[in-house]
């Protein structure tokens, strides 16, 4: 069979991201413009700005990547576009592009949900091995997802309210620390003791979460404190908060892993670069001889090498979208 | 010659190609909040229409604004992937530039497109030259500026809640735009860029906010 290279276009937040993916497995290249900076001063990603850089980088990005796979576009299969979920106007930019692409190549285009593509940033580090447990978890998104084979996801559970990545960042805020918070309240937390009494959220026998509630518990305790006129310490407060996060993702994830009889598990999202998170499920998953794999840090976080593994199997499965594709801001994942 | 014209700075697409003098074939068509899914599909069929093939272009014109943020990015991120992959000259014009050209009038003609809040996107034009530029401007003080002028005067807009009495509505003349920009400068495809006129709020927030710190 002949090699099969997906051009992966992901811009569905503030990364604007391009890769060559080859057989689904073999990145050949990636690259990946962070707005970061530019949002920085904003305390969060502002949509319009987002757009806006977008398209300012668009070409600059893609001659990149194929400068540094030393491909040209004739050289491609298909193309893979994130069409949703996330910011409308940003995935337009991206929707835009693959559809003028394949029409000026005559490519085959391939529309991919963006966490089927967090699901298969695994797959650029081992071939996925079903049935599986993903447990997706970023800053929109909290998902327990069982996979029977590729391209087949049933939802467990999701989030009732914010996604473990928001109530990261709202908790940052709280502290007074610098967007994005997540990655600051992991460091900070790794010099405290937790010494603060937080509710353990949602702790039923659904796959559901629940973020909102703790977020609130955190602001009321800061609010409690400040009014008694005590110092909060922040490094406690943060171990305090990522134990219970911890202690929440991993319960209901053992808890599905076992209840479905399944032997892989995977952890997929912005939130999964997070090294404590990390290093307690694989002290769980090791005990209960549970095979697992965990992204990239690098491909954590939104990029299109995900993207273009994810369409390598859409791809495979004849999944095909026209020139009418349409960018979506909310989608189910199927 | 075959120059390609696209604007899609509305919620209209305006799509045509012109071989010398000749247009060959035009789309012009209101896809309300359907632009994005139909833009590239409809300029597909534009081709198939005569039988040419992208590469046969040999030139560009793209309008970059001002008008719908999303809107114009559409029509944009195709004209700028497009003259960057086949390497075609490429060439950006301005919305107001292409609706001043649809009035024969001795008087000034004042091409307006709604920014809400009581603002609008305006320039004023006489004899098809540029005597006030283009800007995102306050609409009564417009008015109050074209009174001072002592001119006739005309509006052309589609933007009807704007409710502008002498107004024209705009019908693009896609075969005169491009015959009256064919010749304009050429970009290089990455930095073509929307002219957006204005500021996203939280910029124009933040410049605020650093104006009442000083």
């Amino acid at each position: 069979m002949n090699d099969i290279y997906i051009l992966g276009i992901e811009s569905s937040c503030d990364e604007t991201s391009f890769s060559i993916v080859k057989n689904g497995i073999e990145e050949i290249s990636t690259v990946i413009s962070s707005q970061i900076d530019i949002h920085k001063k904003y305390g969060g990603v502002v949509p319009e700005i987002a757009s806006r850089a977008h398209i300012k980088n668009i070409t600059f990005v893609l001659e990149e990547c194929l400068t540094k796979a030393n491909l040209q576009m004739d050289d491609i299969t298909a193309i893979a576009v994130t069409y949703g979920p996330g910011l409308i106007g940003s995935l337009l930019v991206g929707v835009e592009c693959a559809k003028t692409l394949a029409f000026l190549y005559n490519k085959p285009l391939v529309p991919v949900h963006h966490i089927s593509g967090h699901i298969y940033a695994n797959n650029l580090v081992k071939r996925l091995e079903f049935p599986l447990i993903a447990l997706v978890i970023s800053g929109g998104h909290t998902e327990l997802i069982y996979m029977e084979k590729d391209y087949s996801f049933k939802k467990l559970g999701e989030t009732l309210d914010d996604a473990v990545g928001e109530c990261y960042d709202k908790v940052a805020k709280v502290l007074e620390l610098e967007y994005p918070g997540g990655p600051k309240i992991e460091k900070l937390a790794s010099l405290g003791k937790p010494t603060y009494d937080l509710p353990i959220p949602l702790n039923d026998n659904s796959y559901n979460f629940s973020f909102s509630g703790l977020k609130s518990a955190v602001i009321n305790l800061v609010h409690n404190e400040k009014q008694r006129g005590n110092v909060i310490n922040k490094e406690n407060l943060a171990v305090s908060f990522q134990e219970v996060v911890i202690k929440t993702l991993t319960k209901k994830t053992m808890r599905a892993i076992s209840e479905y009889k399944v032997k892989n598990f995977i952890l997929a999202g912005g939130v999964s670069a997070n090294a404590t998170i990390r290093k307690s499920f694989q002290e769980l998953l090791e005990k209960e001889k549970i095979n697992y794999t965990f992204p990239s840090i690098k491909y954590s976080t939104d990029n299109a090498a995900m993207i273009a593994a994810s369409g390598y199997y859409a791809y495979l499965l004849g999944r095909r979208a026209d020139l009418t594709l349409n960018a979506k801001a909310t989608d189910e994942l199927n | 010659m075959k120059i390609f014209y696209i604007d899609t700075s509305s919620s209209y697409l305006y799509a045509g190609i012109a071989q010398d003098n000749k247009l060959l074939a035009i789309v012009k068509k209101d896809f309300q909040k359907e632009l994005s899914k139909y833009t590239l599909s409809e300029v597909a069929k534009l081709f198939k229409a005569v039988n040419l093939n992208p590469h046969d272009i040999d030139k560009i014109i793209v309008v970059n604004g001002p008008g719908s943020y999303t809107g114009i990015r559409i029509g944009m991120t195709f004209a700028k992937i497009y003259a960057w992959a086949f390497h075609i000259p490429i060439t950006t014009i301005s919305s107001l530039d292409a609706m001043a050209l649809s009035v024969e009038t001795s008087k000034l003609v004042v091409p307006v497109i709604d920014a809400r809040r009581n603002y609008v996107y305006a320039g004023i034009y006489a004899n098809n030259s540029l005597i006030f530029k283009n800007q995102y401007i306050k609409l009564s003080n417009l008015i109050k500026y074209l009174d001072s002028l002592n001119q006739d005067y005309v509006f052309v807009t589609n933007d009807l809640n704007l409710k502008l009495s002498n107004s024209k509505s705009y019908t693009p003349d896609i075969l005169k735009i491009i015959l009256s920009f064919k010749n304009k400068e050429n970009i290089n495809p990455h930095l073509v860029e929307p002219n957006y006129l204005k500021l996203t709020e939280a910029e124009e927030n933040l410049k605020e906010l650093a104006n009442y710190d000083n």
